[in-house]
């Protein structure tokens, strides 16, 4: 671990400041994936600046919006009782991701901010274009169980980890930084031909709230992560839905899904196949047909194609109370 | 025999008094940090350390270049060296991960700085890694060669020909890692010609002698002290080439050095379980008689390193069949050396036990019928005798599972979108008996201390020791303390196969008698003790009191006795259960498992499992139990998570950390129910406790397949059965 300077921050303002005199300067909040990225010289920020004092934690229940503090802690917003009466994919997402420990230290800003779990990324020794832009990208060739099959590019195919981020897009959520709002949809970018900028954000912006339209409280959701591993491990698949229904029908829906692209990936064509529409066995096959519209597998996730098909039909038929 | 409270080290592990290699306090202590080459095939054109030499805090970067030459070369693979390749002395890369550099430096962090700026160019070569991408490369390994076996017995072919019905498929299992809790330490402390080194290891002696030999130094000038071990499993049973290398750069800077592996670094410096391919056809008569049975398995090897690491022993040790062929071939990849890695035999068992499922099923059979019907008492051909208690494995763990008398058809039972399914397997491991020397001192305070050079791995031997000095001394546990751990205690055997508490426990016990005898002998010479006069035969022991056997109240304490005499009492004992170990020194079971698969994701969990076993006497219930389930957890693993991925192109390990080499955690893991039939084997040793470690490990990862099938009606013949595996095999029916 290379040194680096280390500051601590009681405000919004005064945290972008002292962090506006370093470019490679990192937040520090629960310190779950910053400090493992530092140890395994993924980063190598030069001032480490600690948030956990700024005023941004708790949850609050206005009439227009559910605002969640950036520093609210994962197992805090997940047992939140409102939270989970109300917006159920998003405690589900929550209690899905890391262990008990992890979510009791990590921020939600955090769980935003969190990189790949690509394992070219994550080995400084290899080439990776997210990492060293123009080295390359060995998992288009190589060891790409995991990866992405949709939005990747010729650069890069990593996923996007975060569970959280899955549910923050079926709940149209935004992200609120210390001086604007970005839409949850254009928070992360697709690596095209520059796989290392994966956010909105600007050197030194800070993220203090998530906010989620209160509408999304009457609606219906759930959340379901396949994995390798019943607990304590990222997702092969997942699947976030809400919906607004109307008896039966499905008046507005929203799906995104988890570990299969290198960001949130909303299923706009899955969207469109369900609303106005009952939710048949017909209408979830087409459903799940249309989240996978664009695939494009790779030698070793092909199975995530009809992995995709068969959970997006699932959890709309739980969400919309089939079974 | 009366077992002590609980693990005798169990307090210092949960309070953290407990020290392990790298925790022991040594003033002046300097850190080490290894680099290790990024390719797999090639040589080092160039080593730049100056950025490095320069960097704050460095004390040595050590290179090729500059590094003293090794007293001595293994020529090939020779065991107790883990590898015949030696860092760090010529600029040829034969696997990813090779040692490159070693960087000391005065803190930790500054040596990890300094080793990531060494720069290291290579002239690479294309690296020859994956074995199901090379089977045209496969051959059969040369007579002798460690692992590998060609047998035949009977006529296997005309076995096949005759048999009512039969089986032939192909079972691949994946390369796994060791991955113990506690990472391989070395910490090097000199003082003039003297070493001592805290190492993590499972055999002190071992170290020892590699050290002494790969320094040139004689091997009593060197100590090596294991006081605890976090697990090994196979990665710390022979000897790595770090420890001499942190031993020799600590003499060469005078200054005491230690080093942790990184866990990244575990993936490549202290060896893995090689995949496998294996080909088994199976025959059998309508009531189940096996005719014919031919197991081939192909396994890669470092090139370097010639081994077949996925021994066979189940196939021709359990079953009777008149015709049989077992066969082994290798395929030599550009990886590290392979090593045993817990249960050593276990993908060979597993794929023997999935096809005698297979059968069971082609016959309408049930598998434990099936296993009945070619029983054997002993192991075919073997000359030596045997005492198994494999069919009471069978009846108590049927009962405790509540197998059914006949299966429900495979993939009917159904609980929503749940598939609930059912299986078996046979557990099976070829212990071996190892040599042992140990010591009994009983002191002037009527206590007693024994002393064995052997290793606690985490499995109990502190325990175990105390427990059966108590027992040989008349004393009670609280009254023995044991030392262990220690080059200068009598010399022990590696905790590895399966040894330690059979052989180990065999010279405890014989200390502790002679000891006692000697006590004995004391106080009916003496006058001032109420047993004088009597004769040796008829004093009795217990509860830390001699006593005649005729009167017990007539008799006194070990205490008593000592401050008269005022003078310690020593004895030894010796254990030689012969190595190589005789063949059909095995411990049996039998596995059951119930699991739930998901028709939608097919993702798989384990919902009940029951083991049981048959390793002669149970030495002590609570330490078996937990070596019982730690063994059946690596079986979940093998069987749903845990498989190493190696790049094609680089040769370079891509699951080298625990987030991405999955072992089951809590969720995965349900309620293990063990049962140990616990009786003695007169013939394994003059405890009739066998070894066990190893046998737990088996089955369970085979039991937990045949379960798969059950619940899906697909058989999957790749271990570990990820979700994806599920679903193809769905796939592959429907479109059928």
């Amino acid at each position: 671990m290379r040194p680096f300077a280390y500051a601590q921050a009681t405000s919004a303002a005064d945290a972008v400041a002292v962090a506006g005199r370093d470019p490679s300067a990192a937040f520090l909040a629960g310190g779950t994936e910053l400090l493992n990225l530092m140890r395994d010289g993924l980063a190598a920020p030069g001032l480490v600046v600690d948030v956990n004092a700024v005023p941004a934690k708790g949850i609050s229940f206005g009439e227009e919006v559910i605002r969640i503090g950036a520093l609210a802690r994962m197992a805090e917003v997940a047992r939140e009782p409102r939270v989970r009466d109300r917006l159920p994919v998003l405690s589900q997402a929550l209690l899905a991701g890391a262990s008990a420990q992890v979510r009791n230290a990590a921020s939600v800003g955090g769980n935003l901010m969190q990189r790949t779990r690509c394992w070219y990324f994550r080995d400084a020794a290899m080439p990776c274009n997210t990492r060293v832009p123009g080295s390359g990208c060995p998992a288009i060739g190589g060891e790409n169980r995991w990866h992405a099959i949709l939005g990747g590019s010729d650069a890069c195919i990593k996923v996007h980890p975060s569970d959280l981020a899955v549910a923050l897009t079926a709940l149209d959520a935004t992200v609120v930084t210390h001086d604007r709002r970005i839409p949850i949809t254009e928070f992360y970018r697709l690596p095209g031909s520059t796989p290392h900028v994966e956010t909105a954000l600007r050197p030194g912006e800070l993220i203090v709230a998530v906010e989620i339209p209160a509408a999304g409280a009457g609606f219906r959701s759930g959340y379901r992560k396949v994995r390798d591993r019943a607990s304590f491990e990222f997702a092969l698949v997942s699947v976030a839905v809400s919906l607004d229904l109307d008896g039966g029908t499905v008046r507005q829906a929203r799906i995104a899904l988890g570990g299969v692209a290198p960001r949130p990936w909303r299923a706009l064509a899955a969207e469109n196949a369900v609303r106005g529409r009952r939710l048949t066995p017909d209408v979830l096959r087409a459903a799940g047909e249309a989240a996978v519209e664009g695939a494009a597998p790779r030698e070793h996730n092909a199975f995530k194609v009809e992995l995709v098909r068969r959970t997006v039909a699932d959890v709309l038929e739980r969400v919309g109370g089939g079974r | 025999m009366t077992p002590p409270p609980g693990r005798v080290d169990g307090p210092d592990k949960v309070t953290g008094a407990a020290r392990y290699a790298a925790d022991q306090r040594v003033p002046g202590l300097t850190h080490a940090v290894l680099v290790q080459s990024t390719i797999a095939r090639g040589r080092i054109t160039r080593i730049d350390t100056a950025a490095a030499e320069a960097a704050p805090g460095v004390l040595a970067v050590c290179t090729h270049e500059n590094m003293p030459r090794f007293a001595h070369r293994p020529t090939s693979w020779l065991p107790p060296h883990a590898q015949s390749t030696v860092p760090l002395q010529e600029p040829d890369i034969w696997y990813g991960g090779q040692h490159v550099a070693v960087v000391v430096a005065d803190t930790l962090e500054r040596a990890h700085e300094a080793a990531r700026l060494v720069r290291v160019d290579y002239d690479a070569e294309t690296p020859t890694i994956g074995l199901r991408e090379n089977l045209g490369r496969a051959y059969t390994p040369p007579d002798g060669t460690p692992g590998a076996l060609q047998l035949v017995r009977g006529d296997p072919e005309a076995g096949l020909a005759a048999a009512d019905a039969r089986i032939e498929a192909e079972y691949t299992t994946a390369v796994n890692h060791h991955n113990p809790i506690e990472p391989s330490a070395t910490l090097a402390v000199w003082e003039g010609e003297n070493l001592t080194l805290y190492e993590s290891t499972q055999s002190i002696t071992y170290t020892r002698e590699v050290v002494a030999e790969m320094l040139g130094v004689p091997a009593e000038r060197v100590r090596v002290v294991t006081p605890f071990l976090g697990g090994g499993f196979g990665s710390k049973g022979f000897v790595w080439p770090h420890t001499y290398i942190v031993a020799a750069v600590a003499r060469q800077l005078r200054r005491p050095v230690r080093l942790v592996l990184t866990r990244a670094q575990m993936s490549t410096s202290c060896g893995h379980r090689p995949a496998s391919v294996q080909r088994l056809r199976a025959g059998a008569t309508r009531d189940g008689r096996l005719t014919g049975l031919t197991h081939h398995i192909i396994s890669h090897s470092a090139t370097r390193d010639l081994i077949h690491f996925n021994p066979v022993a189940s196939t021709q040790a359990v079953y009777t069949c008149p015709g049989l062929r077992v066969s082994t071939q290798v395929v030599e990849v550009d990886m590290g050396t392979t090593m045993a890695t817990r249960p050593p035999s276990g993908p060979a068992n597993e794929a023997l036990e999935m096809a005698l499922d297979e059968l069971s099923w082609e016959l309408g059979m049930d598998p434990v019928a099936l296993r009945l019907a070619n029983y054997a008492a002993s192991e075919p051909g073997a000359t030596n005798p045997e005492t198994r208690f494999l069919r009471e494995c069978y009846e108590l763990g049927a009962e405790r599972f509540g197998w059914p008398r006949s299966r429900p058809e495979p993939g009917s039972m159904r609980e929503g979108e749940t598939l609930v399914g059912w299986g078996m397997a046979g557990s099976y491991h070829r212990w071996h008996g190892m040599r042992a020397q140990a010591a009994v001192e009983i002191g002037t305070d009527g206590r007693a201390i024994v002393r064995s050079g052997t290793q606690d791995i985490g499995t109990g031997t502190y325990t175990i020791m105390t427990e059966i000095a108590a027992e040989a001394l008349g004393m009670r546990p609280a009254s023995v303390r044991p030392r262990l751990g220690d080059t200068r205690y009598p010399p022990g055997p590696t905790s590895s196969g399966s040894t330690t508490a059979a052989t180990v426990g065999v010279a405890v016990r014989e200390a502790g008698r002679a000891a006692r005898e000697k006590v004995t002998a004391l106080a009916v010479a003496d006058p001032r003790s109420p047993l004088y006069g009597a004769a040796a035969g008829e004093v009795g022991a217990a509860d830390d009191r001699l006593f005649l056997t005729a009167r017990p109240r007539r008799g006194e304490t070990y205490r008593q006795i000592m401050e008269r005499h005022g003078a310690p009492v020593h004895a030894s004992g010796s254990a030689d259960l012969g190595t190589p170990a005789p063949s059909g020194a095995g411990s049996y079971g039998a596995a059951f498992a119930e699991v739930r698969v998901s028709a939608v994701t097919g993702e798989v969990r384990v919902s009940r499992m029951v083991s049981a076993l048959d390793v002669g006497r149970v030495l002590n219930a609570a330490t078996a139990r937990s070596q019982a389930i730690g063994g059946m957890i690596w079986g979940i693993g093998m069987a749903l998570t845990e498989h190493t991925l190696v790049d094609r192109r680089l040769g370079r390990i891509v699951t080298a950390n625990l987030a991405g080499y999955l072992v089951p955690v809590e969720a995965d893991v349900p309620d293990l129910d063990v049962i140990f039939v616990d009786r003695p084997d007169p013939h394994a040793n003059a405890l009739g406790a066998r070894g066990m470690g190893e046998v737990a490990g088996t089955g369970t990862a085979a039991a937990i397949a045949n379960a798969v099938y059950h619940a899906t009606g697909h058989r999957v013949r790749h271990l570990p059965i990820t979700p994806d595996l599920v679903l193809a095999a769905g796939e592959a029916a429907a479109t059928e």
